[in-house]
């Protein structure tokens, strides 16, 4: 179970690592415009194949790479409905937040839970290796929270009806 | 240019699925004897190129996943296979891994590491690049 884990991250740890090849250039439609190609898709010679990794049915993470900008979105993996709810209202509340991450997305890609865009600006300001190993730190970190967050939600269920039920005893 | 690559597609495709057929039969009997590495790479060498029918990239793909999946020993297939298969492996390997199929996943994930220690990041470049010989 942990092996596995193990080999998604250094699957996705790789094939970033080859994927992240970014460099500035300025949009070929409209001059003096600089867009993340990425998100337009408008020239298919600046778009590399799309690639889907998926740990089973539940996680994958797909990653897009164009010349100036990389989409990573993630699907994370959700048990039953509690960790439905939990996962959409933590990562909601982290993309609205998108500014002080710098690298998020503010809407998840359509089927997925998060997504990162990474442009050249990014890749100039920051080290690309750390760039990684935020987005492989940051997927490790997740599961971790929602566990949390769920332990301490039915914990808190627990006192709450526990106190509450007293009173008929 | 591109009339030559119409005329592979359309008069070649049924000739290149049976030959498909041929290799998936000749495969399964590299299996039965226990040769998974010798099968994989039957499996790899007639990926036709340039095709842009969907079914002949079908067809060879259900092959090779028959292939990658009875496969036991990685580093043994690693260290026996010829270096100009890795670009094809690795672009089968993504493909492998976007089925979302958990044994078909951990299979690929296993062989997509020590592949990549042996062939480099330059191999994952080049199926990322490649959006002319897609598989």
């Amino acid at each position: 179970m942990a092996n596995t884990l193990r080999l998604y991250l250094t699957c996705i740890r790789n094939t970033l690592e080859a994927a992240m090849c970014l460099q500035n250039f300025p949009c070929q439609e409209v001059e003096r415009h600089n867009k993340p190609e990425v998100e337009l898709k408008t020239s298919p010679e600046l778009l590399l194949n799309p690639v889907l990794i998926c740990r089973n049915e539940a996680e994958k993470c797909l990653i897009e790479t164009s010349i100036n900008s990389l989409r990573i979105s993630l699907k994370v993996k959700q048990a039953d409905e509690l960790e439905n709810i939990l996962t959409k209202k933590f990562l909601r509340f982290l993309s609205m937040r998108a500014e002080a991450f710098q690298v998020l997305r503010r809407k998840p890609v359509q089927g997925y839970d998060i997504s990162f865009l990474i442009t050249n600006y990014h890749y100039e300001d920051m080290q690309k290796h750390k760039l990684i190993d935020f987005i492989v730190q940051f997927m490790e970190d997740i599961d971790k929270e929602i566990s949390e967050l769920k332990m301490s939600v039915n914990t808190r269920g627990r006192l709450v009806a526990t106190e509450f039920l007293k009173q008929f005893i | 240019m591109a009339a030559t690559g119409g005329f592979v597609e359309t008069d070649n495709a049924e000739a290149i699925i049976t030959r498909i057929e041929h290799k998936s039969r000749k495969i399964e009997s590299l299996l039965k004897q226990s040769k998974p590495v010798e099968a994989l790479k039957t499996a790899l060498e007639g990926s036709p190129p340039m095709t842009r029918d969907e079914r002949c990239k079908s067809a060879n793909w259900i092959v090779v996943h028959r292939a990658i999946m009875a496969i036991k020993d990685v580093d043994g297939l690693l260290s026996s296979l010829d270096p100009e298969y890795y670009d094809i492996l690795m672009k089968y390997l993504y493909r492998g891994l976007s089925t979302g199929d958990r044994p078909t996943c951990d299979q690929c994930l296993r062989i997509h590491e020590k592949l990549t220690e042996k062939a480099g990041l330059g191999c994952i470049l080049r199926s990322l690049a490649d959006t002319v010989n897609a598989v």
